[in-house]
């Protein structure tokens, strides 16, 4: 019998779902980010724990400095999210399979309930988008009220990250096979995409040359951050102008 | 027990024991048992584990966004924009996203009280007492010692108390938040009124244009409505039927929404109304034919040495201006709030008549009026906040009504409303959360979070429809907390007279419905409906009401050019060599530090997070000894502050910068103690449209000895 | 101290006290073990077996079990809707506490017998579209009092059945075997 780590199924070259960010539109304003946070049940730290960078971003939005006064500026904002890599670093450092891919959706996938919390994947994400459970935070009753009853709830070293909200295409995928379809690109998004003022998120699947996420993919002017080390990346980023 | 086994040993081995049982115990699958609650009546359409969705109207500022809340079993769990409403078309910003921190925010007021003012410790009532109180105020007193002071939204409540205030001759509500305040809403319908003769909002066309210039406006962070504006930037940027657009910002401080901008002119604070005018003037002799009155005064060579604006750059933009772009120039933020904001305003918007852009794609409109709204309402300036104190510490007022608003926080301690409270013989708050006002009140009757309450909103600007944002319960209450229209409705019955008369509903559905009705014979609208009941069912299900057609007007444009202007500089408060630069925070804005997520978003210039800091050119700050963290004291004539500094490279030299949002006394465990307030170096300095020059103080900066507390240390 | 400790320990006596403290421990700690593993009591010794006897079908009271991921307990007011017209309803000692929560309006707190830790996402409706019966993981009900797990519900368990489903199906058994199946 053929093990199924064997089969090969859509190719991780082409990849299944993917986004496209226009950072000439994005404003930085953070709506992504709360969004995010909201769906994934993201626990917020506190002001000691975010000062030493525990913070537990899914999503985050970097900016930087270019020039000196009065000639400075801010490079387009640039959200950094898990990139869903075809061959992941973070994967293969696993000690515990926990963070392995998934043949079926092409995503990176990070298992709970298997986590040690060794936090090698961490270090070894080239885009540094993995966050970590340092603490069981806390939820004051009633916050836990607006728990998110489709996304596990992580406890004290445990690893998280960006899954593209896993449980929205699930959800649309198990919609669209109990009314016997296909699942219609634009039919769902992910929380970000779906919050996101400027529309500059675009999320979809990037093996159908039909959708509207791979004709974007494929204007041209598109980017992949660290593209040269092999870890192709489905995201596609573009930069301005 | 034997002697050389002490009792202390024998708790050890005893401790160690129950460990031991707890690790072989706490591990086992079935540790996990739980008990479940079902429906004892499972309500219509619903089904175990499957979501129902309601449409309401976001409450966290007062543009009116439309919401669907994803509900399960009882409890809302996430808020995504509605796609059908025209004002922000299925989006949200980070404040709308973060709602569901407040419904359930452990720190809200769960029963009407009775409380001392100024003490923690309350007595609670029920809601009869409660209703009984509010009918002995309403009563007992002369219709004109009665009071009430409102947050900014229009909304189904002010339409209740406009209209109690019509029939019984109580005073007419007054509107006022923080977010008016700094976007100096008072200015922008004054200088429309005093261009076009008509006090509106005006609507600027980002989306249809080519060049934008804006005078300090933060249109993409909180400006009037955020999520609309966001929406005519990226028309701008989206190269599909014109030119990939340009955008110019010029303000001392680069916000985040200069960020984006193609290029930010770093102005010397006060010659904003100068720099407009001498733009004018360059872009009419480029255009040609006779000199308008407006710029005939202004020299661009004095503007350009003033406003540290180089004349090139000047030139370039009055270029732009002049020639064939659809060129947009919109006055707001810091800009306005300067003594001389008003003219200001009009500079900046006679430049559009340069342009020649008023009621074209890409120019200048008035917003649409709402669905069942005569004329605009602008919310009290600073000034008529003033006078509403004075009165309040003459003890004109017997008796305060508050509802939706903060003053004690969002207003700056130099107005001292807090000691004016002492003139008021009773003073009632409605507050959900326990603000700082709510403190000082003698009664807190909350009312229910803005997902748990009916109501409507009208939407001042951001569409070009007409829109009556609606709202729904999509939980139910949470909290022993009780609708104010429903406590109002019901004292004014036990009141009798004229208050009974003025207010004839049951409760607050069949007042809602009494406002609504009216739109039923209403042509274009998105929905209709031939009775009454029906066309409820609508209003809830698509959350509002709003008409197809495009209801902005075009401002009259007769002698905007032909007028004196003056581009006198603006004059400053206080002595001190830095110009401060006040700014409401993206993330929090007024209202938003209690909810735990907010306070985690990262600034999105400074990424600061849980604090407030103040901008400083690193120059400056290298000049006066100071690294990130370091404590200065910040001195104006109102008052002092000690805040850590934050080096940011886009900011002038001579002028500081403070984040509004966070400083609160009380409010929740995420919002007390936590930074400093910068209202609170704000002193009474008015414009010509009496809103606050807030960013009209200079202020002194002393190094101290402290660091803040940084992690790591 | 310590030592004067071990010396006594050392001689008969103090092994067979140490022999009888650790069991002692191991009884308790057993004993915790197991109380962990006793389900609560169930508010009301609800008979399945009665209830499959008189030919009702699980969907009835379970509808949601082939519309979405949680099949649900049924509300009261659906009990009741039955139970109002049966007359030993008002008599029955065993029914008192369902006659008393709908008569007050207090929810019955029952006690979930089938379920999966939190990190676990199952959905009825694709195991009820894919042909399976609900006694096939739940057992007979018509032989049970309160509802009994017939195995031990781990991931072992749904793998096999996954894996014999997908037989040579490629595309089937990366699906079904697929980590981010059931964890996210």
């Amino acid at each position: 019998m053929i093990r199924p780590e064997e089969i090969k199924l859509s190719s991780e070259e082409n990849g299944k779902w993917g986004m496209v960010i226009d950072q000439d539109i994005c404003t930085g304003c953070q709506a992504c980010v709360a969004a995010c946070a909201m769906e994934n049940n993201i626990s917020f730290v506190g002001e000691e724990d975010s000062g030493y960078g525990r913070a537990m971003h899914w999503i985050r939005i970097e900016r930087f400095w270019e020039g000196e006064y009065p000639e400075v500026k801010m490079t387009p904002r640039q959200p950094m999210l898990c990139q869903q890599c075809g061959h992941a670093t973070c994967e293969p450092v696993c000690p515990a399979f926990a963070t392995v891919h998934s043949q079926a959706e092409q995503l990176n996938l990070q298992v709970y309930n298997r986590c040690v919390g060794t936090r090698y994947c961490a270090n070894n994400c080239p885009y540094q988008v993995r966050a970590f459970n340092w603490r069981d935070y806390q939820r004051p009753e009633p916050l836990s009220n607006q728990l998110n009853p489709d996304v596990t709830v992580r406890r004290m070293g445990v690893m998280e990250k960006c899954t593209f909200c896993i449980q929205r295409i699930h959800k649309a995928q198990d919609q669209a096979k109990a009314e016997g379809r296909e699942v219609q690109d634009g039919e769902f998004t992910t929380a970000c995409a779906q919050a996101c003022p400027a529309s500059a998120i675009v999320f979809g699947r990037v093996d159908n040359p039909e959708s509207l996420v791979s004709q974007l993919a494929h204007k041209g002017h598109g980017v992949k951050h660290l593209e040269e080390l092999g870890t192709l990346p489905n995201v596609t980023y573009f930069k301005g102008g | 027990m034997s002697e050389q086994f002490s009792r202390r040993d024998f708790l050890k081995l005893a401790g160690v024991g129950a460990a031991t049982t707890a690790i072989l115990t706490g591990c086992g699958p079935a540790s996990r048992y739980v008990k479940r609650e079902p429906y004892m009546q499972m309500p219509e359409y619903n089904y175990n584990g499957q979501s129902t969705y309601y449409a309401t109207t976001c409450r966290e500022c007062a543009a009116g966004c439309g919401l669907i809340v994803r509900t399960m079993q009882g409890r809302a769990l996430k808020t995504e924009g509605n796609a059908n409403n025209p004002l922000n078309l299925g989006k949200t910003c980070a404040r709308g996203q973060a709602t569901l921190h407040g419904l359930y925010n452990p720190d809200r007021v769960t029963d009407p009280v009775k409380r001392t003012r100024g003490s923690a410790s309350t007595t609670a009532v029920d809601w009869d007492a409660a209703t009984q109180v509010v009918a002995d105020a309403l009563k007992n007193n002369k219709p004109e010692e009665i009071a009430f002071l409102m947050g900014m939204a229009p909304d189904h409540l002010f339409d209740l108390v406009t209209d109690l205030a019509n029939t019984t001759g109580i005073n007419a509500p007054v509107r006022f938040g923080a977010l008016g305040m700094f976007e100096s809403r008072a200015t922008l319908s004054k200088a429309a009124e005093n261009l076009f003769g008509e006090a509106r909002m005006p609507f600027f066309d980002v989306g249809g244009a080519e060049v934008v210039l804006s005078f300090g406006a933060n249109f993409l962070e909180t400006w009037i409505s955020p999520v609309s504006y966001t929406r005519g930037f990226v028309g701008l940027r989206e190269a599909k039927t014109k030119l990939r657009g340009k955008f110019i910002q010029l303000e001392a401080r680069m916000s985040s929404t200069a960020g984006k901008a193609d290029e930010w002119l770093p102005i010397r604070p006060g010659t904003e109304a100068l720099v407009a005018l001498a733009i004018g003037r360059l872009a009419s002799e480029l255009r040609g034919g006779p000199m308008p009155r407006a710029f005939s005064s202004v020299d661009p060579l004095d503007a350009a040495s003033k406003s540290g604006i180089k004349l090139e750059m000047l030139e370039h933009i009055a270029e732009l201006f002049s020639g064939s772009h659809v060129a947009l120039a919109i006055p707001g933020g810091s800009a306005l709030g300067q003594s001389n904001g008003l003219t200001v305003a009009e500079a900046v918007l006679a430049l559009n008549a340069v342009a020649d852009n008023f009621g074209k794609p890409g120019g200048v409109y008035f917003s649409p009026l709402a669905p069942n709204q005569t004329a605009y309402q602008s919310p009290a300036s600073a000034k008529e906040m003033q006078d509403f104190i004075q009165k309040m510490a003459d003890g004109k007022f017997k008796v305060l009504f508050v509802h939706g608003v903060n003053p004690i926080f969002e207003l700056p301690a130099s107005l001292d409303f807090k000691g004016a409270l002492k003139g008021v013989e009773q003073v009632i708050s409605f507050a959900t959360f326990p603000d700082e006002t709510a403190l000082e009140s003698d009664y807190v009757f909350p009312d229910h979070h803005g997902l748990e309450s009916w109501g409507y909103q009208r939407v001042i600007t951001g569409s070009n429809q007409s829109v009556l944002s609606g709202s729904q319960p999509v939980v139910s209450p949470f909290y022993n907390t009780r609708a104010t229209v429903d406590v109002l409705v019901t004292a004014a019955q036990l009141a009798g007279g004229a208050f009974a008369t003025a207010l004839p509903f049951k409760d607050e559905v069949e007042f809602l419905q009494s406002k609504v009705a009216p739109l039923m014979s209403e042509a274009d609208g998105f929905f209709s409906a031939a009775d009454l009941n029906t066309f409820m069912a609508s209003f809830q299900q698509y959350g509002g009401w709003w008409k197809l057609s495009d209801g902005r007007g075009v401002p009259g444009t007769a002698d905007v050019l032909n007028r004196n202007m003056d581009g006198a500089e603006a004059e400053f408060a206080g002595e001190g060599e830095f110009f401060l630069v006040p700014f409401v925070s993206p993330t929090l804005a007024e209202a938003g530090a209690n909810k735990p997520w907010l306070q985690e978003l990262p600034d999105p210039t400074t990424t600061v997070m849980w604090n407030t800091w103040v901008e400083m050119n690193p120059e400056t700050a290298h000049e006066l000894g100071l690294e990130d963290d370091d404590v200065v004291r910040i001195t104006s004539e109102a008052g002092v502050l000690e805040v850590p500094v934050y080096r940011y490279p886009a900011i002038r030299p001579d002028t500081i910068a403070i984040p509004y949002g966070q400083g609160h006394t009380a409010y929740g465990r995420y919002a007390e103690k936590r930074g400093v307030n910068p209202t609170d170096l704000l002193v009474q300095h008015f414009n010509e449209a009496g809103d606050l020059a807030f960013a009209g103080v200079k202020v002194k900066i002393e190094k101290t000895r402290q660091e803040a507390a940084s992690f790591p240390p | 101290m310590i030592k004067r400790i071990f010396d006594w320990l050392k001689q008969p006596l103090g092994l067979i006290a140490v022999g009888i403290a650790f069991l002692a421990l191991f009884s308790v700690a057993a004993y915790g073990l197991y109380t962990t593993q006793q389900a609560p009591a169930q508010p009301i010794q609800f008979p399945h077996q009665t209830h499959v006897a008189f030919g009702i079908q699980c969907l009835y009271c379970h509808p949601n079990a082939a519309k979405g991921p949680t099949a649900g307990i049924p509300a009261q007011a659906k009990c009741w809707a039955c139970h109002q017209q049966i007359a030993k309803t008002q008599t029955s000692v065993l029914l008192a506490p369902l006659k008393d929560a709908v008569l007050s309006g207090t929810p019955i707190e029952w006690v979930p017998v089938a379920i999966v830790p939190d990190f676990v996402q199952f959905n009825h409706r694709a195991h009820i579209a894919a042909g399976k019966n609900c006694e096939e993981c739940h057992g007979d009900m018509s032989k049970v009092t309160i509802a009994q797990n017939p195995q031990v519900m781990n991931m072992g368990w749904c793998l096999d059945c996954h894996v014999k489903n997908a037989g040579e199906d490629h595309v089937k058994l990366v699906k079904l075997t697929d980590c981010g199946t059931c964890h996210y």
